[in-house]
């Protein structure tokens, strides 16, 4: 099952994937939109901020330098 | 400061930067004892928030200055920014001994190669630690962190830091 959505994407961005899938490193651009989604996900998931964020505060409190 | 604990010597990426000048606190940049700047990061500032450098010392950073081989599988793997890249960079050559930075993936890139980072939030409350700023003017700050900055961290887990600090 899938969504359609609808996005702005910024001329020169919109250029380089749409250059990105000539090249045959995508299917399309919906699999490239999605793997592109998948990977900021990935890397922004919430466990991973929380750990960041404790950091700073432990740092902040009780660091050094 | 009381001078009783001497200060790192660090590099910026934007995020810190623009984050604490939108709270009117991009001062807070200014204790530590030294700030690089990368070229791309300079370049980004200027055009997004220029104020910001206004108020900031910080050394310059060329890109041809920069040893960037080191970073080119991290630049892929997590599509890092060019300043993001230039500023790891230079943490992983030795020049800073930590990363200011907010980006979730460039955070966990240096990391990844033991490069110590913190962030805007990180920033803040060092100020009560550092005497720059009392618990409650931080605990202010943090409040108002959604609506006057562009940093984007979840609510609960902010009002939990809040508590932190509070405590």
């Amino acid at each position: 099952m899938s969504k359609q959505v609808q996005a702005d994407i910024p001329d020169l961005l919109f250029q380089e994937a749409q250059e990105y899938v000539n090249q045959g490193g995508a299917s399309d651009l919906s699999d490239l939109i999605v793997e592109a989604l998948r990977r900021f996900l990935d890397t922004h998931a919430p466990e991973i901020e929380e750990q960041f964020i404790r950091e700073d505060v432990e740092w902040g409190l009780n660091g050094r330098g | 400061m009381d001078g009783a604990e001497e200060s790192s010597t660090v590099v910026c990426d934007s995020g810190p930067l623009i984050h604490l000048d939108e709270l009117g606190k991009a001062d807070l940049i200014n204790d530590f004892r030294r700030v690089y700047l990368p070229e791309s990061v300079l370049r980004e500032v200027k055009r997004i928030r220029p104020a910001a450098l206004s108020v900031v010392k910080f050394e310059s950073v060329d890109r041809s200055e920069i040893d960037l081989r080191p970073v080119d599988s991290l630049r892929v793997l997590y599509s890092l920014h060019e300043g993001e890249v230039e500023a790891i960079a230079i943490a992983m050559g030795g020049k800073a001994g930590i990363l200011l930075c907010d980006d979730m993936a460039a955070r966990l890139a240096a990391t990844s190669v033991s490069i110590e980072v913190h962030g805007t939030i990180g920033v803040l409350i060092r100020a009560i630690r550092r005497n720059l700023l009392t618990k409650n003017e931080v605990v202010q700050l943090l409040k108002s962190i959604p609506s006057r900055t562009t940093l984007h961290v979840r609510r609960a887990l902010l009002e939990s830091v809040i508590r932190d600090v509070e405590k």
